[in-house]
């Protein structure tokens, strides 16, 4: 199987976007309304907190937010030039802060984006952890929500070759996408 | 609007070149509002992990009109070659972009206007 047929392949698992549970789209932004645009997603790897995070962002653009996102990876202590940049260059008072991974920054670091923040419209993080700012939602995943994300992308077949997997991969649905794109590559024993 | 529209047509219909051929064919469009409207030529991976592009070319098509049909020449680089392997894809395409609107045509650069293949399967003949 070619790799851009595969049914796993990167661009058609960005394509899902995130499925609320529990909560609304509207109870969502009203909360976070209530919470001053300042607030943080939370949940472990994988669990959909950057999914999210740019679905909230794409609909706070059409609020007239301006929004301004940066990601931190593994490692990243601190901000750096570009993200810097990205989220500090040329300051409006419509600007929304988008931090993805904000648990990586070390204590000076994330207590200057607070303080440089306050002249934004808002900031909202991912975390793996809570307490970084007001948790706004938790990012959970199911077996459920697996194997509806496995049956749209790869069809009925599919479900069977993602038997465990949730378990596998402790509900990290990233890695669990990534083992059945391995499976139908070929590259992975069931 | 829903009346807006851009087709992309190669002379011929072709879609598979060799490296640093030249590409020959025309960009139409009914569009309301245009701006700008520009050609480009890119790059793209798909399969498992990080996704990787690149702008390799563009053409611009300067004082567009509301409904009109432009030609454009422009010549293949040498590579990367259209691959296509178990892990990663690597495809070419033409854009014509305007604004938020995209129309894209896939098309094959390698050396006998075949994709490689490198996931054991030489497909269709």
């Amino acid at each position: 199987m070619r790799a851009r047929d595969n049914p796993f392949a990167v661009h058609r698992v960005l394509a899902i976007r995130y499925r609320l549970s529990g909560v609304t789209w509207e109870e969502l932004l009203a909360r976070l309304a209530d919470l001053r645009f300042r607030a943080a997603l939370v949940g472990p790897h994988g669990h959909g907190k950057t999914t999210l995070l740019e679905d909230l962002g794409e609909r706070l653009g059409g609020h007239g937010f301006r929004v301004r996102p940066a990601t931190l990876h593994e490692g990243d202590r601190r901000l750096g030039p570009q993200r810097d940049s990205a989220l500090f260059r040329d300051p409006h008072p419509r600007d929304l802060l988008l931090v993805d991974g904000a648990e990586q920054l070390d204590r000076l670091a994330w207590w200057d984006l607070r303080r440089r923040s306050r002249a934004a419209a808002g900031l909202i993080v991912t975390s793996h952890r809570p307490g970084l700012l007001p948790t706004l939602h938790e990012c959970r995943t199911t077996p459920e929500l697996f194997e509806a994300i496995a049956r749209e992308l790869g069809g009925e077949e599919a479900l069977q070759a993602a038997t465990g997997l949730f378990a596998r991969h402790q509900g990290n649905l990233r890695d669990a996408l990534r083992e059945l794109y391995d499976r139908y590559a070929g590259v992975a024993k069931p | 609007m829903n009346g807006d529209w851009i087709t992309l047509e190669t002379r011929d219909g072709s879609t598979a070149f060799e490296p640093g051929e030249e590409i020959e064919g025309t960009v139409s469009w009914q569009l309301a509002k245009v701006r700008e409207i520009e050609l480009r030529l890119i790059w793209f991976t798909a399969g498992k992990g990080e996704q990787d592009s690149r702008l390799v070319a563009t053409v611009p098509f300067p004082n567009p009109g509301e409904h009109e049909v432009r030609r454009f020449r422009l010549r293949l680089p040498d590579g990367p070659f259209s691959f296509s392997g178990k892990l990663i894809s690597l495809d070419w395409a033409l854009e014509a972009v305007a604004g938020s609107r995209a129309e894209r045509l896939p098309i094959t650069l390698a050396p006998g206007r075949r994709e490689i293949r490198l996931d054991g399967d030489a497909g269709p003949r």
